[in-house]
């Protein structure tokens, strides 16, 4: 099926590039091959986390003069919102890799490698 | 390894056995050393330590390093300052100048112990690894700050630490702050031994830079959303 398809297509690729109807439509200064890896795409970026604590325990910190003791609770609370925003973050990028079906760029390349596009017949 | 030509035809055993490599496949997992782990009957646990006990009859575990122990005197808190404090792989030298300082802690708390009034005898610790706990726990920063670009310029942003993180941080001021600024006849053990003494009590030079970290996050305070983290 994908060598029937493969025929057509290059049927066609050497009818845009024939200069028998008129001008060619594409006129390559490279050899028309596949690449063995895929662009890798900017990750988006997020938001920061744990923004109100930070400013209720610099706030906190201001008032006290810096001293710690004083501050312990607000201490705690940015503590257990860091660690809860680190095991979202976990998740969510275990989630997004194992649903979803697409592959990330890293994973389609390193493929790719393994079962590169044969340029010469060997 | 001597490499003749004889010699590779050879069948040939490694010259040295029974050493924890550096770089294991990461399907070998961490060894359990502590003894109450494996005491603990049947009932206690729940269902993921269960499971875990049953991944570990089945995956190949790493070998130990030389300085865990399974007695209970074994702390990784302490084995990860005496690691750090080594050089040139002198273990022993490190370790001998670690139990110094502990000695000479002891020494200087039990002497201030007998000379105080009845009244203070209570607050005084004499047990030198709760206060080496306690100094590192004092001298552990809370937020640090990282230069993060943005619109072609490099701004200062406070972001939070591991746990991980916060202990280097604290052990790499003290022994840098005990290398440096001690004058050329102190020898390490002493100066290390006032240092945790000072952090202890929240004073000291490395209690200090704790808190200049903290005034400049404070102060660039503004600049947290540049985080996208």
């Amino acid at each position: 099926m994908a060598a029937q398809g493969g025929v057509l297509f290059q049927e066609k690729v050497s009818r845009l590039l024939s200069r028998e109807n008129g001008k060619p439509v594409l006129k390559p200064n490279r050899p028309l091959v596949l690449k063995d890896s895929v662009a890798n795409k900017k990750p988006k970026k997020g938001e920061a986390s744990c923004i109100t604590e930070m400013s209720l325990l610099m706030a906190c910190w201001k008032q006290n003069n810096f001293v710690d003791s004083l501050c312990s609770n607000e201490v705690n609370t940015f503590y257990t919102c860091v660690h809860k925003a680190e095991a979202a973050r976990k998740n969510k990028s275990e989630q997004s890799n194992v649903t979803g079906g697409r592959l990330t760029p890293k994973q389609a390349t390193t493929l790719l490698k393994r079962f590169p596009n044969l340029r010469s017949e060997i | 390894m001597a490499a003749s030509i004889s010699g590779l035809l050879k069948p040939w055993t490694p010259r040295v056995l029974l050493v924890r490599w550096s770089r294991y496949n990461p399907y070998y997992l961490e060894p359990e050393v502590r003894k109450e782990a494996y005491s603990r009957p049947e009932s206690e646990l729940s269902a993921e330590e269960k499971e875990e006990r049953e991944l570990k009859k089945l995956r190949p575990i790493k070998a130990a390093t030389n300085s865990t122990t399974s007695s209970v005197f074994n702390d990784p808190v302490l084995s990860k300052f005496i690691n750090m404090m080594m050089e040139h792989g002198q273990k022993t030298l490190a370790r001998e100048i670690m139990m110094q300082t502990l000695e000479n802690i002891k020494r200087k708390q039990v002497e201030k112990y007998h000379k105080a009034t009845e009244g203070q005898k209570d607050g005084i610790e004499c047990n030198p690894y709760v206060i080496f706990h306690q100094a590192l726990e004092n001298c552990k920063p809370v937020v640090a700050l990282a230069s993060i670009q943005k619109g072609g310029k490099y701004y200062q942003v406070p972001i939070p630490l591991t746990g991980h993180r916060r202990r280097f941080l604290a052990m790499k001021w003290m022994i840098t702050e005990c290398r440096e600024n001690k004058h050329r006849r102190t020898h390490m053990y002493e100066k290390l031994s006032q240092e945790l003494l000072a952090a202890f009590e929240k004073e000291g030079n490395v209690i200090k830079k704790k808190h200049e970290l903290h005034k400049m996050a404070e102060a660039n305070r503004a600049y947290a959303h540049y985080r996208w983290w």
